[in-house]
């Protein structure tokens, strides 16, 4: 496996970085979620804490993909109708935006709260803003809607590839697997 | 008997006590507060209310003294989730004890530095607490400013879990300034 994706796969840093988000955005979601309905204590100050920090690497990762983006080559699309195409890539471009907004949204948050910003207990980040608590209540609510738009564009990104996977019999999914060989080798038919 | 002798042992020490410690009044734009750490960064909180029974004499700072009661409810840190949580069993404990002391018990020079030492009697606590103490004259008064760092753990204050210095540093910087006026 190479670094660089070619013709027919991701390569290992596309694949690392979509996996890696992958664990953080389910994980900040989840804790997310769980972490508002908690007891006030430290468990809840950690669970933030924790949410926060997740959020911010989900937020840098995404920085480091889009940059990689750029320099990597991309496989070719699968055979697919047009509409399909276009729905996939709609989904991807509308992910992007996500995983860009959504951490920034909190970040905004955080900042018009005048909550302080850690990084993992090592260290701190800038408010983007200064204390406005009109601001934070419009932030509050971009975050928590827009999660819940990437909650539904999840599961179509999701389902789709399922789907590329267990109807269509494609290497959709398998080309982004790390460790799945093809089913549609470069020996056989043309991509 | 020994009478006359005390009696010339206490008119000996009042004339070699220069006795002269101005009392004064506390102006309402007084402040009493304190810098800590949450998380990295650190934020302001205030004591709303306290009262501080003043007596100074800038050239003979030992023969002067402070008494500071402070209503620790009165706290305030610009952030609700705070303030609630303060006043609380595991911070301040207001209910148990509501106000902290602060008496001194003597002053002394440091080079030019005069340092008041005294008891600072908090969450039912005693522990000895020295206070940096700058006396600058004004029209009719002075402006007192004080300072010291406390260790927050000293006192219990964030007990039980939020002992835990990682999140809640255990350093607390107290500051406190007070615009005196002399009194008649």
């Amino acid at each position: 496996m190479t670094w660089r994706s070619d013709r027919l796969r991701w390569g290992a840093a596309a694949k690392g970085l979509h996996w890696l988000m992958a664990l953080g955005i389910i994980g900040a979601g989840v804790l997310g979620l769980v972490m508002t309905g908690m007891d006030r204590g430290m468990a809840k100050i950690n669970a933030f804490a924790i949410h926060k920090s997740i959020g911010l690497t989900v937020l840098a990762l995404f920085v480091l993909r889009l940059a990689w983006r750029f320099f990597d080559r991309r496989p070719a699309d699968l055979p697919m109708p047009r509409l399909q195409r276009i729905a996939a890539h709609a989904v991807h471009g509308i992910l992007y935006l996500l995983m860009l907004a959504i951490p920034l949204a909190g970040w905004l948050y955080n900042s018009a709260r005048g909550y302080p910003l850690q990084w993992f207990k090592q260290f701190n980040l800038p408010a983007l803003v200064a204390k406005n608590e009109g601001l934070a209540e419009f932030a509050i609510a971009a975050h928590v809607w827009l999660f819940w738009i990437l909650v539904a564009v999840l599961v179509a990104h999701v389902g789709g590839a399922l789907l590329h996977h267990f109807f269509e019999r494609d290497d959709t999914l398998r080309r982004m697997l790390p460790f799945a060989r093809l089913r549609h080798p470069p020996s056989g038919e043309s991509p | 008997m020994t009478r006359p002798s005390t009696l010339a042992f206490l008119l000996a020490g009042a004339l070699a006590l220069p006795a002269f410690a101005a009392d004064y009044s506390v102006g309402a734009n007084s402040t009493l507060g304190f810098t800590a750490d949450f998380q990295g960064e650190k934020f302001n909180g205030s004591f709303r209310s306290f009262e501080a029974v003043i007596a100074y004499d800038a050239e003979h700072p030992e023969a002067s003294k402070f008494d500071v009661t402070i209503d620790l409810a009165s706290v305030a840190t610009g952030d609700s989730d705070r303030d609630d949580a303060l006043p609380g069993s595991e911070f301040f404990a207001v209910k148990q004890h509501p106000k902290a002391r602060y008496t001194t018990s003597g002053f002394r020079k440091d080079g030019d530095q005069v340092i008041a030492d005294g008891t600072l009697t908090l969450k039912g606590i005693r522990k000895p607490v020295s206070l940096r103490v700058t006396f600058t004259p004004a029209a009719g008064g002075a402006v007192l400013e004080v300072a010291t760092t406390l260790k927050r753990l000293d006192f219990d204050v964030g007990s039980g879990e939020y002992a835990d210095t990682s999140t809640i540093g255990n350093e607390v910087a107290v500051n406190g300034r007070l615009e005196l006026t002399a009194k008649e």
